[in-house]
């Protein structure tokens, strides 16, 4: 299921409709090129999930939470960036599997290397760079198979 | 006179100092790990808690020593410990070894916010310096101007909205494969570059007082993806002039706004020296004071922590042997 933007405003847009697909304990792996425009898109979703404050970049603090305002039971996102870890082990040493939690959404960007700690019920966001505004947001994974026409009304 | 330690573990450096009540700084030790995430391209987090390990007790051991004290008993008021924001492994470290500290030598623990810090360092270079001063914070985790009214008291009036602004020339660093932190190797080649060559946006022209440097570092990337002839040296040089133009607008405007004696820089991007040179010119036009710290005192370091602790001792803000660190500890939360 793909979505076409074009421009950050669009990709933000995306981010927040996202959100509404979303469901407490999910985890989203959210992948792309730098500048794709991973950080916009999770900024539009934490806007989507009732987040009054700007969600900006996590990568020196690795993890971000954010409390959510809304009525569908998430009461927080962990916005994670994992930019610079560099193998399963950090990955494990920094307990990222204890972000998934019962009343929260976790997002992690560059977590292709750390989805092995989170099992294969996870939803995956890749964002790829088709012209200098244009991109084409990609959503896969178990996790999302089981919400497939809301995931194609999000893409339409 | 009150005599304070400073402990500071956030991120790379593991870094221990004594300061007095005068601002005078008695001995500041700096150990960092930066050699060991030389090759990984930014700092691990879990290497970084590790080398704080090994390295606390050593470089606290040689700030009091060199500062002349006891190291069994030393002669201090109280022991000031970064307790956010940074890397949480690394915070605490810092955090367990000066409760352990404060416990036995029986002195009060200051918990010190990280930017707070950063706000300190030109009182330590300049101990008599005019209020109020405008900071431009700049650095691998946060950008931000702050508005000083005095030691401790201190507003923010604009951040980045997405990405720091050292974050952006850790990133643009990487892509051009050049060496962790970034800052110091894109300002070596920008000075042998043409910055005309490549014409990047200057975002955020709007009113406020905010930044955003993640557009820059994308326009950075689909540029030299599109024109693969263009010289790394080029691209550094017309990345430093949009990112430094940036930030010295919003500078401008802040100064145009807010009436105040003298205008700083601090954190690890305060050490680039095109940033530099247009504060000054800034002061100058302004007709305000230029605080542009040494380089040891922009980069991260624990004598601007027991600065700022020794500015909550004063005031009879101690910090609890239960505190735990904070991660995400904003500078707006500190009164």
């Amino acid at each position: 299921m793909s979505r076409v933007t074009v421009g950050p405003a669009a990709t933000e847009l995306a981010g927040e409709e996202f959100a509404r697909l979303l469901r407490p304990g999910d985890v989203v792996l959210l992948s792309g090129p730098l500048g794709a425009g991973k950080t916009t898109f999770v900024r539009g979703l934490a806007r989507g999930l009732g987040v009054s404050e700007r969600a900006t970049s996590p990568t020196f603090t690795l993890v971000r939470q954010h409390r959510c305002h809304n009525d569908r039971g998430i009461a927080t996102l962990h916005h994670a960036d994992v930019y610079r870890v560099t193998s399963l082990d950090e990955v494990l040493d920094l307990a990222l599997g204890e972000l998934v939690e019962e009343a929260a959404v976790a997002v992690v960007e560059w977590g292709e290397l750390a989805a092995p700690v989170f099992g294969a019920d996870v939803v995956t966001v890749s964002i790829a760079v088709t012209s200098d505004e244009g991109r084409t947001i990609d959503v896969d994974g178990a996790g999302a198979r089981d919400r497939a026409e809301a995931m194609a009304r999000w893409a339409s | 006179m009150s005599v304070v330690l400073g402990i500071e573990t956030s991120c790379d450096e593991t870094a221990a100092a004594v300061v007095d009540d005068r601002w005078r700084v008695h001995s500041s030790v700096v150990e960092s790990s930066i050699d060991q995430h030389h090759h990984f391209g930014g700092v691990v987090p879990e290497l970084a808690g590790r080398a704080h390990v090994t390295t606390i007790v050593p470089v606290v051991r040689a700030a009091l020593e060199s500062a002349g004290l006891d190291v069994g008993h030393p002669a201090i008021d109280a022991v000031a410990v970064t307790a956010g924001p940074g890397l949480i492994g690394s915070l605490l470290v810092g955090l367990a070894a000066a409760k352990a500290y404060a416990l036995s030598w029986d002195v009060p623990l200051l918990t010190v916010n990280h930017l707070e810090g950063h706000l300190f360092a030109p009182l330590l270079e300049t101990p008599d310096l005019a209020w109020p001063v405008l900071t431009l914070l700049v650095s691998g985790g946060h950008t931000m101007l702050v508005y000083q009214r005095g030691p401790g008291v201190h507003e923010v009036i604009g951040e980045t909205i997405d990405d720091a602004a050292g974050e952006a020339y850790d990133k643009v660093a990487r892509w051009l494969g050049l060496g962790y932190p970034g800052g110091p190797p894109i300002d070596r080649l920008a000075g042998a570059g043409d910055a005309s060559s490549l014409v990047l946006p200057v975002s955020m022209t709007g009113e406020d007082l905010d930044f955003s440097f993640s557009g820059l570092k994308s326009a950075v990337v689909r540029a030299g993806e599109k024109r693969p002839d263009l010289a790394h040296a080029d691209i550094a040089a017309a990345f430093q002039r949009a990112a430094v133009e940036q930030l010295t607008r919003k500078l401008r405007r802040a100064l145009e706004r807010y009436d105040v004696a003298g205008v700083a820089i601090a954190g690890g991007v305060a050490a680039n020296s095109a940033l530099r040179a247009a504060v000054i010119d800034l002061a100058t036009e302004f007709g305000v004071v230029a605080h542009v710290p040494s380089l040891a005192m922009c980069t991260d370091n624990a004598a601007m922590i027991a600065a700022a602790g020794l500015s909550h001792l004063t005031r009879g803000s101690l910090g609890r042997l239960d505190a735990s660190a904070d991660p995400n500890w904003s500078l707006a939360d500190v009164s």
